[in-house]
C-alpha cells in the first residue's frame, strides 16, 4: 500500500529539479564497525557470507573486507564451518537450508563473538510475471516506461515476508522491493515494482528486448524489519528526521543481517 | 522504493519556486534607491524646545499658542477648557518640560505625558501639597466598567490601557473588549488608548457603579507612523505578572516583508525570541525547546490542528480576518490548557459594524477578499475573508504533461457574524474553512484541510463580572488517493472536537482580579481508513476510533499586594478520559502486544488526573523597570507523532491512551523589563528552565504506516530545554522596529534512543537573531527589512558507509550530533501608497525574500556520486535565493 502511495508521490517530485548542489562536508568519521551480511536459502551452493568494515564517508565504495574471521552456521546440532573464498567472502558449498529449520551463524573476528538466528519461511508460489505501463513518466527517451508486477497468492494463516530482486540482462536493480501482508492477508497480490531512476540512467530502464528476472525471497519478520529499516532510514535521503542504523538480527554490535529464505526466479523477454 | 512517504509531497512545490523565478515578466524588481536617513527621529515631546511669550493668557489659549509654537498637542478636558487660570510664560529656547512646569507651577494643574501628546488635568491637591498632607478618609469605592470599541468599525478592542493619570492604577480591555475598574467616589479621570487609537480622557464624578462603553476614535496620524505597539507611558505592562507573552494588532505585521508577499502572523511571531521557525518551507514552530506540536494554535477560541497551507510555506491565517495575536510562550494563564510550549491565541475582527467595507489584494500567488458591513446599524454586522492561491495557473505554463496538469492550491474562507443583544449581552458566530489540494495528473493526490466553528455569548452580569460562553467545533481531515494501473486506493483520516467552555472573570475590588471557568472537549480521531479497489490484494478496513472526554477547571487571582509588587496565581486540574468503544493493549518492552482488552462503548478505559499550578510575581523597581518570576505546569494529551524533518499533512495526532502518558512540563522564569527614553524604547531579557516528561517519539524502524496500535512503534522518554531570550524594540518615530537574540539548549532522553544518553533535540539552535526594521520614509513609502540567522537543526549525519547487497548504506554513531549550515537571510520590502481618501485606498508592497541569495540548506542527503560511482557524496538542497513578489491591496 505504502509502496504505491509512495511512488507516486515520488515520481512527481521527480520531475522537478529543485536546485541540488553536492557540497563538501565536514563529516565526523569514528572507529570503523563490523558489517556481516549472511545469506542462505534453500537452493544449494547459496550459503556466504560477507564480512567487512564501514569506511570513511570520504573513502571509495569497495567493499573493505575483513580476512581471517570464523564463521560457521549451525543446525539441528550440526555445525557448517565456512571458508574464505576471496577476501571477506565466506563459503559452505555443502550447506542448503530447508524452510521450517532454524540456522545460527556465529562469526569470531579477533575474539569479537557476533551471533544471528533465523528460521526459513515456507516458500509462497511466485505465479507470474508481468509488465505493465507506467501511467506517470515515460523513460527520459520519450519511450514507454515499464515496470514488473510480481502476483502471488498471500496465505492467509501466516504473517509472511516478501522481498523481491530485478536484474535486467543480468544487471542488478539496486531498489529494494519488500514487501509484508499487513493489508493483503490471504489475497491474490499484484505488486507492481516500482524502481527509482533519478539519474535517468537508460540501463535502468526495462527495454524492448531486455530479459528481465524477478526473484522472490520469502523472508522472517526479523529481516523484513532490517530492510524495511535500512532503506527507511540509512539510505541518507535526508527526510528522514532521525537517521538510524538498521535494526539488525545480529547480536554483539555488528550492522548487517542474517537471513534464510527461500527464492524463487521467473523471467520475461520485454516485446 | 519504501521511501519516507511524507516528505517526498513536500518537495512538489519545487515546480512553483522554479517557475516564479523564471516568470521575470510578472516580476517587478525591487528598487530601493531611497535612501535610509534618519530623519526626524520622534523624541518625547516634552523634551521639545521652543520659544514663546504669553501674558496672562487663559489656559485654553494659551495652551493652543504652545501648539502653535512647539507643534505638541495637549488633551485637557471640560475643567480645564473652561478655567479662568492666567498664564504667563516667558521662554527661549527651552524644553516644553520647563515651560509647563513654571507656568503651572502657581495654578491647581499638572501635566503628564500621553503617547505624543501631553495630558493636563485638574489637580486640586496640588495646591495643597505644601501643607501636611491630611490622611484621606477611606471614601466609598465605585465600578466603572464598559467595552472599548472603535468608532469607525464598531470592533471591539483588545488590550486597551484604561488609567488613572499620574497614579500606578488602571487596567486594560480584556478579549472582548470589557473592562472593569474600581475607583473611589468623587472626581476621577481615566486616560483611555490603545494602538492606531487617538488617546482619550474622560472626566467622572463617581456617586454610584458607572457603565461607560467608549467608541475611540481611529489615529490616521499614528497609522502612518507605523508604530509598533506604540502605547502610552506604562502601557507595557511592566506591573503585570504576566510573563513571556507578545501581543501583536495586525496593523504591526503589515509592512514586515514575507515571501511571496502573502501577509502571516506565524512567520511574523518567528521574529520574536524563544519562537523559532521550523525552517524555510516548514509550517511548524517551536516555542523554548518544544516541539511543533506543543503549541495550541486557538481561532476565536477554535484549535486549529494543521495550521500550515501548501505544505507549510503559508499559514492558514488570513490576515484580512485578524484582528489580534498573542502569544504565551509557556507561562499561560490558567484558562489555556492542552499544550506544554505555547499558546498562539488568534482573535478575528467582528465585522465593521457602522459601514459596509470591502477590501482586498491580488499579489503573485495569491488574491484576497474581504467584505465586511452592519446587518443593523450599530447592532450587528458580518465579516466575510477569503483568499485562493493560483500557483496552478503557473503550472500550466510547463511543457512537461505532467506539471502542467498537476493541481496545487489552496484557498480558505473566514465568515463572522456578531450581535449586540442589548446592554448585557452579545453573541458571536465565527468560522473557518480552508482547503488544500495537491494533485499529478488525478494519479496522485492529497487534500487536507481545517474547519472551525464558535459560537459565543458575552454576558455581562454585573459591572464585576463578565462572563463568556463558547460552544467550539474544530475538524482537521487529510484524504490521499492514488491511481495505479487497475487500481485505486484512497486513505482517510480525521480529528474532530466538540468542546464546551465557560470563562468568568470578576473585579471584586481594586486589589483583585480573580477569572474561573471549565471547559469539555470530546476528541474523536478517525487514524485511518483506507479503501482498495483493483487487483492490489489491498483489503479495505478502518482502523479502531479513538475516543476521549478532555475535562478541565480552572481559577486564577491577580492581586495587587502593594504599589510595586503583584501577584498571579491559580491552579488548573484537568482530567483526561480515555474512552471505548475499542480494543486497548499490553505490550513488552519491545513493542510487542502480551495482552489486550476490549471496552465498550463509553467505557472508561483510564482517566490521568494532573493539577496545574501557576504562579507568578512582578515588582516594579521604578516607573521605568521591573522584575518577574514566574512557575507554570502544563499538560499535554494530545500528541502528533511525526518522523520526517519538515512536518507533513499526514502526521498522526494521537491521543493519550493506557500506554501513552499525558506530556508534563514544568517551566521557571525570570525577567527584567525596562523601558528606556519614556517609552519610547523597550528592554526585555527572559530565561526559562524547562522540565518536559513523558515525551514520545518513533522507534528505530518504525513502521509509520501500520495497521499495528500506534504503541508498538513508540518510545517515550524526558526532556529539558533552557535559555536566555534578550528583545530590543523602538516603539516610536519613522524608524521602528526589534533586536531579538536567543541563547538556548534543548535536549531529550528516551530510552531505546542513542543508547539513552541525552541528545540534541533537532531543534536545538544555539544562537538565533533576527533583526526588524520599518522606516517611514514619506508619505508614500513605507521601507522594511529583517534579517534572521541561526545556529543550524542538530541533525545525523554519516560517520560511515558500508554495502549491503551491493548497495550503499550509511553509518550512524550518535544522535544529533551534526549540524545544518547556520542559516542567514535578509528580507526587503517596500509599500507604496497609492491613493489614499476616505473613499479608496490603495497600495503596492514590494518585497525581496532572502536579498542577497544565500543558499541555505533545506535539507542536506548523501547518494553515489552520479558521476562516479565509486564515490559517494553530500548534496545540499536550497529551495528559495532571490523571491521577489508584488501586491496590490485595496480598500474602500
Amino acid at each position: 500500500m505504502r509502496i504505491h502511495i509512495t511512488y507516486s508521490i515520488l515520481l512527481i517530485v521527480a520531475l522537478l529539479s529543485s536546485c541540488q548542489t553536492a557540497i563538501d562536508l565536514k563529516l565526523n568519521d569514528t572507529t570503523p564497525q563490523y558489517v556481516i551480511e549472511g545469506v542462505l536459502t534453500n537452493e544449494s551452493g547459496s550459503c556466504k557470507v560477507l564480512i567487512s568494515q564501514t569506511k570513511k564517508f570520504t573513502d571509495d565504495n569497495s567493499f573493505n573486507a575483513i580476512s581471517g574471521a570464523q564463521v560457521s552456521i549451525s543446525n539441528n546440532g550440526t555445525t557448517y564451518n565456512l571458508t574464505a573464498s576471496s577476501a571477506g567472502v565466506y563459503q559452505n558449498s555443502t550447506l542448503t537450508g530447508a524452510p521450517g529449520q532454524t540456522y545460527q551463524l556465529n562469526v569470531n573476528i579477533n575474539g569479537k563473538i557476533f551471533t544471528g538466528t533465523c528460521i526459513m519461511p515456507q516458500p509462497v508460489a511466485l505465479d507470474s510475471i508481468y509488465l505493465v505501463k507506467d501511467n506517470i513518466s515515460n523513460n527520459k527517451d520519450g519511450s514507454t516506461r515499464k515496470n514488473v508486477t510480481v502476483q502471488y497468492r498471500d496465505p492467509a494463516g501466516a504473517k509472511n515476508y516478501y522481498r523481491f530482486v530485478q536484474y535486467i540482462d543480468n544487471r542488478k536493480e539496486q531498489t529494494v522491493f519488500v514487501d509484508d501482508d499487513e493489508f493483503t492477508n490471504g489475497q491474490t497480490v499484484n505488486n507492481r515494482l516500482n524502481y527509482s531512476n533519478s539519474n535517468d540512467d537508460p540501463a535502468k530502464d526495462i527495454r524492448p528486448g531486455n530479459t528481465v528476472t524477478i526473484e522472490m525471497l520469502c523472508i522472517d519478520a526479523a529481516v523484513y524489519k532490517y530492510w524495511y529499516s535500512l532503506t527507511g532510514s540509512a539510505s541518507g535521503d535526508g527526510n528522514n528526521a532521525a537517521p538510524a542504523n538498521p535494526v539488525s538480527n545480529i547480536q554483539g554490535g555488528a550492522l548487517g543481517y542474517f537471513s534464510a529464505h527461500t527464492i524463487q526466479r521467473k523471467a520475461l523477454v520485454a516485446p | 522504493m519504501k521511501k519516507n512517504e511524507r516528505t517526498c509531497y513536500l518537495t512538489s512545490i519545487y515546480p512553483i519556486t522554479t517557475l516564479m523565478l523564471r516568470s521575470k515578466t510578472v516580476i517587478a524588481i525591487l528598487l530601493l534607491s531611497i535612501m535610509w536617513l534618519p530623519r526626524a527621529v520622534a523624541q518625547n515631546p516634552l523634551d521639545k524646545v521652543c520659544s514663546i511669550n504669553l501674558n496672562n493668557e487663559p489656559l485654553k489659549s494659551a495652551l493652543d499658542k504652545l501648539t502653535a509654537a512647539s507643534g505638541i498637542k495637549f488633551t485637557y478636558n471640560e475643567t480645564v477648557a473652561k478655567s479662568t487660570a492666567k498664564i504667563t510664560i516667558r521662554a527661549k529656547d527651552q524644553t516644553l518640560r520647563d515651560i509647563l512646569s513654571t507656568a503651572l507651577a502657581p495654578h491647581p494643574f499638572s501635566y503628564t505625558l500621553l503617547d505624543q501628546e501631553v495630558l493636563i488635568r485638574y489637580d486640586p491637591v496640588k495646591s495643597k501639597k505644601s501643607g501636611p498632607a491630611p490622611a484621606k478618609p477611606s471614601a466609598a469605592k465605585y465600578t466603572v466598567s464598559g467595552t472599548i470599541s472603535s468608532k469607525q468599525t464598531g470592533e471591539t478592542i483588545i488590550g486597551a490601557t484604561i488609567k488613572v493619570p499620574g497614579t500606578t492604577q488602571g487596567t486594560s480591555s480584556n478579549a472582548y473588549g470589557f473592562f472593569s475598574i474600581t475607583l473611589p467616589a468623587g472626581d476621577n479621570q481615566l486616560a483611555i488608548s490603545a494602538i492606531g487609537q487617538k488617546s482619550a480622557l474622560i472626566t467622572l464624578v463617581l456617586t454610584a457603579n458607572h457603565t461607560l462603553n467608549f467608541a475611540m476614535e481611529d489615529d490616521s496620524h499614528q497609522l502612518q507612523e507605523v508604530n509598533i505597539g506604540a502605547k502610552p507611558r506604562g502601557a507595557r505592562d511592566l506591573a503585570s505578572p504576566q510573563m513571556g507573552v507578545v501581543q501583536l494588532s495586525i496593523q504591526e505585521t503589515k509592512n514586515i516583508p514575507v515571501l511571496l508577499g502573502e501577509r502571516d502572523v506565524i512567520k511574523t511571531i518567528q521574529l520574536l525570541p524563544g519562537i523559532k521557525t521550523a525552517g524555510e518551507g516548514i509550517g511548524g514552530f517551536y516555542v523554548r525547546g518544544g516541539a511543533a506540536d506543543q503549541n495550541l494554535i486557538l481561532l476565536d477560541e477554535a484549535p486549529v490542528y494543521n495550521a500550515s497551507h501548501l505544505l507549510g510555506f503559508f499559514s492558514t491565517f488570513n490576515s484580512d480576518a485578524i484582528k489580534n495575536v498573542s502569544v504565551y510562550k509557556g507561562d499561560m494563564p490558567a484558562q489555556y490548557g492542552g499544550r506544554l510550549s505555547s499558546v498562539l491565541d488568534i482573535k478575528m475582527n467582528d465585522g465593521n459594524n457602522q459601514q459596509f467595507g470591502v477590501s482586498g489584494g491580488v499579489g503573485l500567488i495569491a488574491a484576497r477578499l474581504n467584505v465586511e458591513g452592519p446587518i443593523q446599524k450599530d447592532k450587528s454586522s458580518f465579516l466575510i475573508s477569503a483568499r485562493r492561491t493560483y500557483a496552478d495557473v503557473f503550472l500550466k505554463l510547463s511543457h512537461d504533461t505532467l506539471i502542467n496538469r498537476s493541481q496545487l492550491y489552496f484557498y480558505d474562507i473566514n465568515a463572522k457574524a456578531n450581535y449586540i443583544l442589548g446592554t448585557h449581552d452579545r453573541l458571536y458566530l465565527s468560522g473557518y474553512f480552508g482547503k488544500d489540494v495537491l494533485s499529478a495528473d488525478q494519479i496522485a493526490g492529497i487534500n487536507w484541510g481545517n474547519t472551525t466553528g464558535t459560537l459565543r455569548w458575552n454576558h455581562i452580569f454585573n459591572d464585576q463580572l463578565f462572563s463568556n460562553t463558547s460552544l467550539i467545533f474544530s475538524n482537521y481531515d487529510y484524504k490521499i488517493d492514488v491511481k495505479q494501473d487497475i487500481n485505486d486506493f484512497t486513505i482517510f483520516s480525521q480529528i474532530r472536537d466538540w468542546n464546551l467552555k465557560e470563562d468568568i472573570q470578576w473585579f471584586p475590588n481594586d486589589k483583585n482580579t480573580i477569572s474561573f471557568g471549565f471547559n469539555e472537549v470530546f476528541h474523536t480521531i478517525k487514524p485511518g481508513e483506507i479503501t482498495a479497489s483493483g487487483n492490489s490484494g489491498v483489503i479495505s478496513q478502518r482502523l479502531e476510533n479513538r475516543y476521549s472526554l478532555d475535562q478541565a477547571a480552572y481559577i486564577s487571582n491577580t492581586q495587587k499586594i502593594s504599589s510595586k509588587l503583584n501577584l498571579t496565581y491559580g491552579l488548573r486540574f484537568s482530567a483526561f478520559s480515555v474512552l471505548g468503544e475499542g480494543n486497548f493493549y499490553d505490550l513488552d518492552v519491545n513493542g510487542n502486544i502480551i495482552g489486550a482488552s476490549h471496552y465498550t462503548s463509553g467505557q472508561v478505559v483510564k482517566t490521568y488526573f494532573n493539577p496545574e499550578p501557576r504562579a507568578a510575581a512582578a515588582y516594579e523597581l521604578n516607573e521605568n523597570s521591573s522584575v518577574k518570576a514566574s512557575y507554570t505546569r502544563n499538560v499535554q494529551n494530545l500528541h502528533l507523532i511525526s518522523n520526517s524533518n519538515a512536518g507533513s499533512p499526514t502526521d498522526k495526532w494521537v491521543a493519550s491512551t493506557n500506554l501513552i502518558k499525558p506530556e508534563l512540563a514544568d517551566q521557571f522564569s525570570v525577567g527584567y523589563y525596562r523601558d528606556l527614553k519614556d517609552h519610547q524604547y523597550e528592554f526585555t531579557a527572559e530565561t526559562y528552565y524547562k522540565i518536559l516528561q513523558n515525551q514520545v517519539d518513533y522507534r528505530n524502524g518504525a513502521n509509520i504506516f501500520t495497521n499495528q496500535p500506534i504503541e508498538t512503534q513508540l518510545l517515550y522518554g524526558k526532556g529539558r530545554a533552557y535559555g536566555m531570550e534578550l528583545l530590543f524594540k523602538k516603539k516610536t518615530g519613522r524608524l521602528t522596529g526589534w533586536l531579538s537574540y536567543t541563547l538556548s539548549k534543548t535536549e531529550r532522553q528516551i530510552d531505546g534512543i542513542n543508547n539513552g544518553a541525552w541528545y540534541n533535540a533537532r531543534q536545538d539552535r544555539t544562537h538565533d537573531i533576527a533583526l526588524v526594521a520599518m522606516y517611514k520614509a514619506s508619505e508614500k513609502w513605507t521601507l522594511s527589512a529583517n534579517f534572521v540567522y541561526y545556529t543550524g537543526d542538530a541533525v545525523t549525519f554519516p560517520n560511515g558507509k558500508y554495502q549491503i547487497d551491493g548497495g550503499n548504506y550509511y553509518y550512524y554513531a550518535e544522535r544529533n550530533a551534526d549540524r545544518m549550515p547556520a542559516y542567514h537571510r535578509l528580507d526587503l520590502g517596500a509599500t507604496r501608497q497609492l491613493k489614499k481618501s476616505a473613499k479608496f485606498s490603495s497600495d503596492l508592497t514590494f518585497s525581496l525574500y532572502n536579498a542577497y541569495g544565500n543558499k541555505n540548506a533545506y535539507r542536506i542527503f548523501f547518494r553515489d556520486n552520479e558521476n562516479d560511482p565509486s564515490r559517494t557524496e553530500a548534496v545540499r538542497t536550497t529551495l528559495f535565493t532571490f523571491v521577489p513578489s508584488v501586491t496590490y491591496n485595496f480598500k474602500f
